[in-house]
């Protein structure tokens, strides 16, 4: 096993490549018998059964193995997909995807059994007559494949002598068959067979112990022919002139000048164009580069300043350099680390299968923009929340099949989720053609919940209510069903994308479905951010977020309630003080009007100092509850600041 | 020792392979993910010995054999294999490829096989 140990990495991640492709074909043949999906199958099969092997995970080999043997009988048209059969194999390779997860983790599949499997594949297998006899296009062109390499215009044998073989294979050869094929196959292309014993029609059906008896005619000699029987696994080749005469002496020129080009060859210049296109490389060392990136980052602004500080002319012009480099080696690496979503939505058809299976509905399913990319670590925290919202989709909005009908809707329910980029950021967009969500009753949960009360509730839009559905402890499923509910709300989905430094928008039409948006960052790494200072401390606020910088004409605000407005272009904001942060500020002259969704605000400030492209790192949890800092930045000059999460401070 | 081209459709056996083949002493001149791409390194690199794996994309390895056969009747190909494709290598064989190994690899049956082929 340890010497196989340096390769479990490449064979897990090739592994799961064949496992998410033995999914995707296995739901296409759900829909119907596709040849294509069928050939994918098989490969993706062989290539695990393959694969396990040569690790020596036995018991993924024997899976794969017994699942190989049922598309063999698929293939050869001997027995057709149903459903049932198709829910057996989806079983197989969840099984093939726990094993990965243990070899994964250090293990060798031992510990996850698939007897249980197996035995039903068997079954299925033995119901439809056993696996058949594949005689393959093989023995098709006996004659096409064996004469052509025969020597030119030799049709005539009779003045070539003629000579009596007797091969042997080594009785622990593997392929005892094919060994003699191979002999006689090489045998062929000095001479004409005239006879050999077994049959060829019999070796070709696997027929064959260990000697093969042959009479040949050729004029290459004894030499020549004892050379092309031998080979790897044959002990013994007899070779003997037959009871006619051999006349000519051999002739062993083409076997010495062969020899000869073999040699040249090897002596020529070798290894010319010896590209290797594309690598493989650890995550960990990745991260690694990235961290390295963003101290060159914090460390060239760093430089600026001391350039600008002290007017040296030469430092100015190699950091402008520098300052090239390091962007270019930035931008690189963010598209290192660019994953296509295909990455999870490839395994979202799978889920969305099993959810309308359960819950007996039918969805048609579509995904859209799977090629567009995101940075490693934002995929990572988008798997959970995105299998919530599908298994929502399905489970709370599509309809049954029966409902949709009497709603003049087809029965079959239609789920989309699509993805594309608009400017900086990528948008993920889940559709349903479902029931909607009902405004009514979700205001009647959230009173019954105690998260408003019934006055309040009177006044509620259409958008405030939706929000009550992201309130912790709210779900209006009636009851927690195995699939969506597990316990966690959309409070944990929203919670999840705003780690991520994303958004996330519903709409929704009664009768008619709903769509849920997300919008994400690329990367969560460098940000472009507006530093500001109030109170002499600095924050940085993210460009992305601020919509306009206006002056500030204290004199203009009015007292709204609690809280503190000013009309702005005809538009009442919201004024949000940062004075926790920053301590009371008189001298603030500027207002950044910020915008989260639909909502805006406005931060007065003392002063503008610029734009910043920083790295943002995240604050570690001993720091306690930091709602409305989403982490600090190093500047050039070594100051930390606090960089302003505007989603959560409106 | 020979130059030779490994056509796998999987890296990890690509790996293996090549692996076996250089601890044999043997030069990797180039490596194919699929028939098609095999045929086109074959007529690139030229290589002494070409290892041909069965099932593969786009061109499946007995039609890469073919092709390759067409282009240089005198290719030494070797079959990857397993148990269970019996018929698959003994066509092969017919169309011409000159010998054969079986997965999970041996690295000393693997050697042997490449070096008796190379010596043919």
């Amino acid at each position: 096993m340890s010497e196989f140990e340096a390769y479990r990495g490449l064979f897990v991640a090739e592994s799961r490549e064949n496992h998410e492709n033995l999914v995707k074909n296995l739901l296409l043949l759900e829909r119907g018998t596709y040849q294509d999906a069928i050939d994918e199958i098989f490969r993706s099969i062989h290539t695990l059964k393959g694969a396990s092997a040569s690790m020596g995970f036995s018991n993924m080999e024997h899976l794969c193995h017994t699942m190989e043997d049922v598309f063999q009988l698929i293939r050869s048209g001997a027995a057709e997909i149903s459903p049932e059969l198709v829910n057996l194999l989806l079983a197989c390779s969840d099984l093939i995807e726990r094993m990965l997860d243990d070899i994964e983790a250090g293990g060798d599949s031992s510990s996850k059994n698939p007897a249980e499997q197996v035995k039903a594949l068997k079954e299925w297998i033995e119901q439809r007559g056993g696996i058949p006899k594949v005689n393959t296009e093989a023995s098709l062109n006996m004659a096409e494949a064996g004469q052509p390499a025969g020597p030119a215009g030799d049709t005539n044998t009779e003045n070539l002598p003629e000579y009596e073989m007797q091969i042997t294979v080594a009785s622990d050869c593997i392929m005892k068959d094919v060994r003699a094929m191979l002999a006689l196959g090489n045998l062929k292309s000095l001479g004409t067979i005239l006879s050999v014993n077994p049959t060829i029609e019999a070796i070709d059906e696997g027929k064959f112990d260990s000697r093969l008896e042959l009479v040949i005619a050729s004029d290459a000699g004894e030499v020549a022919l004892k050379t092309a029987a031998s080979g790897t696994e044959i002990t013994e080749v007899v070779i003997r002139p037959a009871k006619k005469p051999a006349t000519m002496t051999p002739v062993e020129s083409t076997e010495s000048s062969k020899k000869a080009e073999t040699d040249k060859k090897q002596s020529q210049s070798p290894d010319k164009s010896r590209e290797i296109k594309n690598l493989r490389v650890d995550i960990h060392q990745l991260d690694h580069i990235m961290n390295l990136v963003e101290d060159l980052v914090i460390n060239r602004g760093r430089l600026k300043q001391i350039a600008e500080e002290h007017k040296i002319k030469e430092m100015d012009e190699a950091i402008g350099m520098v300052d090239r480099s390091v962007s270019e080696l930035q931008n690189l690496m963010m598209n290192i680390r660019m994953i296509p979503l295909n990455h999870i939505f490839n395994r979202l058809p799978r889920v969305v299968r099993d959810v309308a299976q359960y819950d007996s509905k039918e969805v048609e399913f579509v995904i859209e923009g799977g090629e567009t990319e995101l940075d490693r670590s934002v995929m990572d925290g988008l798997n959970d929340p995105l299998l919530h919202l599908i298994r929502n989709a399905v489970n709370h909005g599509i309809e049954s099949p029966d409902i949709r009908e009497k709603a003049g809707k087809p029965r079959k329910g239609y789920v989309k989720l699509s993805a594309h980029r608009d400017r900086d950021n990528v948008i993920i967009e889940l559709i349903d053609d479902g029931a909607g969500i009902n405004v009514d009753k979700v205001k009647a949960k959230g009173i019954e919940k105690g998260l408003i009360n019934p006055d309040v509730a009177e006044t509620f839009t259409t958008e405030q209510a939706i929000d009550l559905l992201f309130q912790p402890g709210f779900s209006t499923a009636d009851k927690i069903s195995d699939i969506s509910g597990r316990g966690v709300g959309l409070d944990v989905v929203k919670r999840s994308i705003e780690a991520l430094k994303g958004t996330i928008r519903v709409e929704t039409t009664t009768g008619k479905g709903s769509r849920f948006e997300l919008l994400l960052p690329p990367t969560m790494a460098i940000v472009d951010v507006m530093i500001v200072r109030i109170n002499e401390k600095r924050l940085g606020i993210p460009i992305s977020s601020i919509v306009e910088v206006a002056n500030f004409r204290r004199n203009e605000t009015h007292q709204i309630g609690k809280g503190e407005a000013i009309l702005l272009r005809d538009e009442v904001l919201q004024i949000l003080r940062l004075d926790d942060m920053a301590g009371v500020s008189k001298a603030s002259e500027i207002l950044v009007v910020v915008q989260y969704q639909k909502r805006k605000c406005c931060i007065p400030v003392d002063v503008v100092e610029g734009k910043q492209e920083v790295v943002v790192k995240p604050l570690s949890g001993f720091i306690g509850n930091t709602r409305g800092v989403s982490g600090i930045t190093i500047l050039g000059d070594g100051g930390v600041v606090p960089v302003i999460d505007v989603n959560t401070i409106i | 020792m020979g130059k030779i081209l490994i056509v796998d459709d999987t890296l990890f056996m690509r790996t293996l392979l090549k692996n076996i083949l250089f601890s044999g002493g043997h030069t990797i001149v180039g490596e194919a993910g699929d028939g098609d791409e095999g045929v086109a390194k074959y007529k690139e690199l030229k290589p002494d010995l070409v290892t041909m794996d069965i099932v593969m994309p786009k061109l499946n390895g007995i039609e890469a054999l073919k092709a390759i056969k067409a282009l240089d009747p005198a290719a030494r190909i070797v079959m990857c294999t397993a148990v269970g494709q019996e018929q698959m290598v003994k066509l092969a064989i017919k169309s011409g490829a000159k010998g054969y190994i079986i997965k999970p690899f041996q690295a000393p049956k693997v050697l042997e096989e490449v070096k008796n082929v190379l010596a043919s």
